[in-house]
Formats: structure tokens, C-alpha cells, sequence
């Protein structure tokens, strides 16, 4: 709660709180000196009085004096701490231990007999017995004095009786609250005042720190740092530091955090530029074949029109990779052929040679194909070259295009070494991210889930490794040409 | 000069009751004994200013605890008169003269009473219950706080030995305050004192009533030494006896709860003498 408070509220309130604290506990203290020093004071008191009295009382009781013993023992009783109250009282026995007169008759009734008697339910001595001052300490703390008065020659002419009531020797706790609360409202009205300058003048170089804080991030550092109050008090100094710190971290933190964008933002260009290559590059060598076919064999008529609608394709496939790059660009890509196998068979039979392997296709289409053909043929053609290359010399690779009413699928195995899944998914993931090389598998990947369908590992083929590409048998998605 | 006064009144006169006289012709002292609350010095300067304006010469007022020492005073001329109780005036009458008996609500009278303490269940009712009680008197020498009382316990069959104290307080207030604060159970006082007290709000009068009223006796009267008088005591008697036909003499007079004085006769005092003659060792005899 106190916490909540500001600091110019919190310190006048915090040094009232600790005058009141320091006042109880001083008058606790205080109370407690007084209780000890009160019942040694008022006895010494006692003795005092008592010397008074005896020295008083003699001629008085020579006279037999009632009236003015009383008048001297109601006078000198107002000595003793508690009269007032009615908590001590004087008398004066006679020589066989009755009253002779009383500073309280009420209580010790004149000629009541005192000496030998009970009182209190403690047993008095008698007269006779009691020859020197008797102190006698009642169970409640009360106190009850006996001392002989004697004449010159000895003789004793009665007693002086007093008793102090154990409330008498309590400490006056009225009078001392009564100091502790004048204390406190005087040191209050001081301090509340003096406390809440003082709380405000500690509070503004933290509330300008606050200021100086909450508009980090949007002035700019250099200002802010002039900002920061310079302060002599070293906790305050310390935060003031760390604010100053803090700010040129952020703007270490802005700078690298801008020359990371920057190089995140040249590292996409790379790689989109190697994607765009590697997507080129595939069908190039096709192109380039096709192209050495036409030159030898374009004399004969079939094989120069199959040629040239092979290029025509392979040309159109560059194109429609290279306008998916331009938002501008809006083309009709057509649907899949089932032709469409076979050519990129034919464009990747060149490499296939070269590795002295073979290529084995198969196509099972039972119902119209809806599937855009150049993400497909992109796809085919990516999975026709990574499986040739993970076949190796002399390796056989199978293709199989299937398709019914609601599913496109593409399956591609290869003699090669085994693909783990483990390490599959590790392709994948590192093409993904910083191995700009393999792009194959990871735009497969990103075609089939654009499509809205599924690129794995065929976990049930253990002796070769096949890869599923598997697609809805529909038009592509909106954005895709 | 007053002291050499006094000296010669000691060394010569102390002990005889013809002494010579001793006063000095341009002062009047009168001597106060506890018959009134006379304890008040600014109203006894006013008034001795107000008797000397009348006199002639200047009047001063000699107060004394006990009846004996005023009349001590008075026998050895150290005074030249005295408000004494009507009870020492029958005692030594053959050596006083009366020179005014004041009037208290018109008449040269006034009663003892017997007070006790104003508790619930209060014990005394009157003279007879005081056996093995304790009771306060006002002085030795004063008809309401002793003679009285001697005279009632006795009529009432209680021997004073069969008390169990009896103490002297030195004046009528002093009874009155004995029995409020309960030293003692019961206390002879004038009737007048206790009225008076009652009248001026006095804390101690509260915590009393009256439980026995005696019949009237004579008002304790002004008295002087018989023989040769001071020159202007009759200028004395005649401010004295005029007090009430002036305002500040009936202011005075008001303030000691009087309505004036009177030349008196010794026959006012015949009560108390007849209730002395009846008192073992009272002094005045039959």
C-alpha cells in the first residue's frame, strides 16, 4: 500500500510512522524505568514523610491533639504519590496500637485497633512487639509501614501507620501519553511538511528518469542522454548510469539489428536468385539436347515437329517459373497432359545417359487431370534429377504419374542408397535454410503444400527409396500460375 | 511601642484578673475567638477601617484559636475587648461587662447543634447513641462546642468516660470538618457556624446534618475587662450597636450573617449559666 504512494507522500508518512513508533517505544521504555524507579522513590518519599510526621506529632500527641494530628497527617500525606487518588494514607496509633487519628478516617476509623490485628489478611504485630520500623508487603504489591515514635527518654507514644497502594507506584500512563502524543504532533507538524519537500525533491530526478526512460525508443538517444539528471546521490547517480548504458545498448542493439535485416534481406535475394537458376537450369540441358537433336536429326519431319514442341514446352515452363517471380505477371498455365511425363523424361535423358542409367516411366491416368502442368512438370522434373543423382552410374530410376478423380500422385524411386527419413526431413530443412544448392526437394516441398497437398518419404518402400508427391486432382489455388 | 505594650502586659498582668490597663489611647484592639468565622483578613480590615471611621481611632482585630488565649489576652489588657462565647462571659462574669450581644436573625440568640456525618445509615441520632462513638468539641470554654454536650450526654445517661475519644478541634469550623471527613462520628457545634457555613457553600457542611437542635441561648457576646475602660470604647459600643443603620455597616453585617447588635443584659446569658451550674467542673457555680 505504502509502496504505491509517491515518494513525497511515502516519506513524510514513513519518518511519522517511525516518530510513532520511536514514541511508544520510548514511552514503553519510559514506563517501564518509571514503574522501577517509582516504587523506590516513593518509599524513600515515604521515609521522609514519616520523618516529618514523628517529628510533628510529638508535642501533638503530648497534648492529645486529635484535630491537629489529623490536619498534619491530612497535610502531609499530599507528599506521598497517590494521596490524591486516595492510594496512600497516613494514621497515627496510639501506644496500644488503635488510631489515634487518621489522614483517611474513612478507612481507619478513629480508635479502630490496628497492632496485633489482621489487616489485610496479613497479621500485624502487636504493639509491644513492635519495636522498629515494620515493612509490610501485601500480596497485591501494596505497601504498609509501622514505625514507633518515640519519646526523648524512649517511651513510645504511639505509631505512625502508612499505607501505599500497589496502583500508587504504577507509571502515570496518562501523563506519559499525554507527553508522547504532544511529542508526536509537534514532531509531525514538523516533519509531514519538511518530509514531503524532502520526498519531492528526492522524487524528481527518479521522476525525470521515468521521463527519460518512457521516451526511449521514440527521441532520439543523444537528447535523452542529456536528459538523464545528474545527481549527486550515488543510488540515484547508479541508475542514472545504468539508463545511460542502457540507451547506447539499444542503439548497438538497432545498428546490428539493422545490419542483420540487411544481410537477411541479401541472403533471400541469393537464394531466390539461386532458386530462380536452379529452376532454369533444370530443363536447360533438356533445351540444349533437344536443340542438338533438331541440328542432326531436323531434316526428318517428325522428329524436327516433336523436337520443337519439346522446346516449346521446356521454353514455356522457363517462362511460367519466371513470371511466378513477377507479380505483374498474370499467365494461363494449362492443365497437366499426361505427355507431360514424357517429355521431361526426354529432357533429363541426356543426363541419364551420361550416367549410363535408366529411366523407367509409367502413366495411369484415369480421369481428367485439373492440376496446373507447371508446378507439376517443375516437380517432376526436380525429383527426376535428384533421383538420378541419387541413383548414381548405372542406377535405374522409375517414375509414375497416377491420377484418379480426387488425387494426383507422383512417385519416383531410384536404386541408390536408402533415404532415412531422418535425413530426408534434414534435407529438406537444410534447403530450406543454407544449402541454396539442393533447391529441389524444398520447392517440392513448397508446391506441394501450396496445392494443398503432401511431399514425403514413402516409409513403406524399405529396399528403395520413394518419394510421394501427391496433390489434389484440382485447379491450383488462387496466386499460383 | 505595641510590643513594649505587650511585654509589660506579659511581665505584669498575665496572671491577674485586675491587671492594669495596658491599652494605648489612639487604638482599639478586639480580641476574635472561633464564635465566628473570623479567619478572613480582608474582611476584618474592612471592617476595623469601617469601626475606626466611627471611632475616631484605629481599630484592630486580634483572632486566637482558643477561647482561653483571648481571654487571657483580655484579663492581662493586651486587648481591650472581646467576642467571646456566652459561656466563659457566665464563668467569669463578675470580671466582664457586656459591651454588645449581636443579633442573629433579629434576635440575641442562637442554638448548639449536634452533627453527624451525612452517610446512608448514619448510626447517631442523637445524645444516646453516642456510647463508644467518637466525638468532636469545639473548644473547652464554649457553651454549643462543650458545655452542651456535657450537659446532654449527661442527660441522656452516657458518661464521657463510655466515648470512645472525645477531641477538642479548636473552633466550631473545625467540628464541622472533623465530623465531614468522619474523624469523628459526631459533633457539637454552634448552631450559627453551621448556618453560616451552610450559607457561604463551605464543602464541609455538605457532608453533615444536623441531627439535635438545643434550645436558644445568648449569642456570644462582645465583652470587656470590667474596671477602667479605653476612652473610646463607648464610641466602640455606639458604632457597634449603629452598624445596621448604615449600607456598609449592613454589608459587614451581612457577610458575619448578623443583623446588628444590641446592649444585651445578663439575663440573655441566664440559660447557659443554669445548664453550667448542672455541668461537673464547669466553673460556675450554683
Amino acid at each position: 500500500m505504502l509502496r504505491r504512494l509517491p515518494y513525497r507522500v511515502q516519506i513524510p508518512l514513513g519518518l511519522s510512522l517511525a516518530v510513532l513508533l520511536a514514541a511508544v517505544l520510548v514511552t514503553a521504555i519510559t514506563a517501564r524505568v518509571q514503574a522501577q524507579n517509582a516504587r523506590r522513590d516513593t518509599l524513600a518519599l515515604l521515609d521522609r514523610a514519616v520523618v516529618l510526621v514523628i517529628a510533628q506529632v510529638r508535642p501533638l500527641l503530648a497534648a492529645d491533639d486529635t484535630w491537629r494530628v489529623f490536619s498534619l497527617l491530612r497535610d502531609t500525606v499530599q507528599l506521598v504519590p497517590g494521596a490524591d487518588a486516595n492510594l496512600a494514607r497516613l494514621a497515627i496509633l496510639s501506644p496500644d496500637g488503635a488510631v489515634f487519628a487518621a489522614s483517611d478516617p474513612v478507612q481507619l476509623e478513629t480508635g479502630r485497633p490496628v497492632l496485633g490485628q489482621r489487616w489485610r489478611e496479613k497479621a500485624l504485630a502487636s504493639a509491644v512487639n513492635t519495636e522498629r520500623r515494620a515493612l509490610l508487603g501485601l500480596d497485591d504489591g501494596s505497601v504498609v509501614l509501622i514505625d514507633p515514635i518515640r519519646s526523648e527518654d524512649g517511651q513510645t507514644l504511639g505509631f505512625v501507620f502508612t499505607e501505599v497502594d500497589a496502583a500508587a507506584f504504577a507509571p502515570d500512563w496518562a501523563s506519559l501519553a499525554r507527553t508522547a502524543l504532544i511529542g508526536i504532533v509537534l514532531a509531525v507538524t514538523l516533519l509531514v511538511p519538511l518530509g514531503w519537500w524532502v520526498g519531492k525533491r528526492m522524487a524528481r530526478p527518479v521522476g525525470r528518469l521515468a521521463e527519460v526512460i518512457e521516451r526511449i525508443g521514440r527521441d532520439d538517444p543523444g537528447v535523452l542522454r542529456a536528459d538523464v539528471p545528474k545527481t549527486s546521490d550515488p543510488e540515484l547517480s547508479r541508475i542514472g548510469d545504468a539508463v545511460a548504458q542502457l540507451m547506447g545498448e539499444l542503439e548497438r542493439r538497432k545498428a546490428a539489428e539493422e545490419r542483420a535485416l540487411s544481410a537477411e534481406r541479401l541472403a533471400a535475394v541469393g537464394k531466390m536468385t539461386g532458386a530462380v537458376a536452379h529452376e532454369i537450369n533444370n530443363p536447360l540441358a533438356g533445351l540444349l539436347t533437344a536443340t542438338q537433336t533438331l541440328r542432326l536429326h531436323g531434316g526428318t519431319e517428325a522428329i524436327r515437329v516433336r523436337t520443337i514442341d519439346l522446346l516449346d514446352r521446356g521454353l514455356q515452363q522457363i517462362r511460367t517459373t519466371v513470371a511466378a517471380l513477377l507479380p505483374q505477371a498474370r499467365i494461363e498455365d494449362r492443365p497437366l497432359e499426361p505427355g507431360d511425363l514424357e517429355d521431361i523424361v526426354t529432357l533429363v535423358q541426356g543426363v541419364a545417359d551420361k550416367q549410363r542409367a535408366d529411366i523407367h516411366f509409367q502413366v495411369e491416368v484415369e480421369s481428367a487431370l485439373r492440376v496446373p502442368s507447371a508446378p507439376l512438370r517443375q516437380v517432376m522434373l526436380n525429383l527426376l534429377l535428384n533421383a538420378l543423382k541419387a541413383a548414381g552410374d548405372h542406377g535405374t530410376v522409375s517414375a509414375h504419374l497416377q491420377a484418379d478423380e480426387t488425387q494426383v500422385r507422383f512417385c519416383i524411386r531410384n536404386t541408390g542408397p536408402v533415404l532415412t527419413e531422418d535425413r530426408f526431413r534434414r534435407t529438406l530443412t537444410a534447403e530450406g535454410g543454407k544449402d541454396p544448392r539442393g533447391f529441389g526437394l524444398w520447392v517440392c516441398q513448397e508446391l506441394a503444400s501450396h496445392l494443398r497437398g503432401r511431399f514425403e518419404l514413402d516409409a513403406t518402400e524399405s529396399a528403395q527409396t520413394c518419394l510421394l508427391f501427391e496433390v489434389p486432382n484440382r485447379e491450383a489455388p488462387e496466386g499460383l500460375t | 511601642m505595641q510590643r513594649r505594650h505587650w511585654l509589660a502586659a506579659s511581665v505584669c498582668g498575665l496572671a491577674s484578673a485586675a491587671a492594669v490597663p495596658g491599652w494605648a489611647a489612639d487604638r482599639l484592639r478586639i480580641g476574635l475567638t472561633p464564635v465566628i468565622l473570623a479567619d478572613q483578613v480582608a474582611f476584618l480590615s474592612r471592617w476595623g477601617r469601617y469601626l475606626a471611621s466611627r471611632v475616631g481611632i484605629e481599630v484592630e482585630f486580634v483572632a486566637r484559636e482558643s477561647y482561653q488565649s483571648i481571654l487571657d489576652l483580655l484579663f492581662s489588657g493586651q486587648i481591650d475587648a472581646a467576642w467571646i462565647c456566652g459561656y466563659p462571659f457566665v464563668r467569669f462574669e463578675n470580671e466582664l461587662n457586656l459591651l454588645a450581644v449581636p443579633l442573629y436573625q433579629g434576635q440575641p440568640f442562637y442554638q448548639a447543634y449536634l452533627i453527624r456525618p451525612k452517610v446512608a445509615g448514619a448510626e447517631v441520632q442523637g445524645w444516646a447513641d453516642l456510647k463508644g462513638r467518637v466525638l468532636a468539641y469545639s473548644d473547652p470554654l464554649s457553651n454549643s462546642g462543650w458545655l452542651v454536650a456535657q450537659a446532654q450526654l449527661a442527660k441522656a445517661g452516657v458518661p464521657v468516660r463510655e466515648l470512645k475519644r472525645g477531641f477538642f478541634t479548636h473552633g466550631h469550623r473545625n467540628v464541622a470538618e472533623a465530623v465531614a471527613a468522619r474523624l469523628a462520628q459526631a459533633g457539637s457545634i454552634d448552631g450559627y457556624v453551621w448556618e453560616t457555613m451552610r450559607s457561604q457553600g463551605m464543602p464541609a457542611i455538605a457532608k453533615t446534618e444536623v441531627v439535635w437542635r438545643s434550645e436558644p441561648f445568648g449569642f456570644p457576646p462582645l465583652v470587656t475587662r470590667k474596671g477602667p475602660e479605653h476612652p473610646h470604647m463607648e464610641s466602640l459600643r455606639l458604632a457597634l450597636l449603629r452598624m445596621s443603620d448604615d449600607k456598609v455597616g449592613r454589608e459587614l453585617l451581612a457577610s458575619l450573617n448578623l443583623s446588628g447588635f444590641t446592649p444585651g443584659q445578663q439575663v440573655l446569658f441566664d440559660s447557659i449559666r443554669r445548664q453550667a451550674q448542672q455541668v461537673p467542673g464547669s466553673g460556675v457555680g450554683g
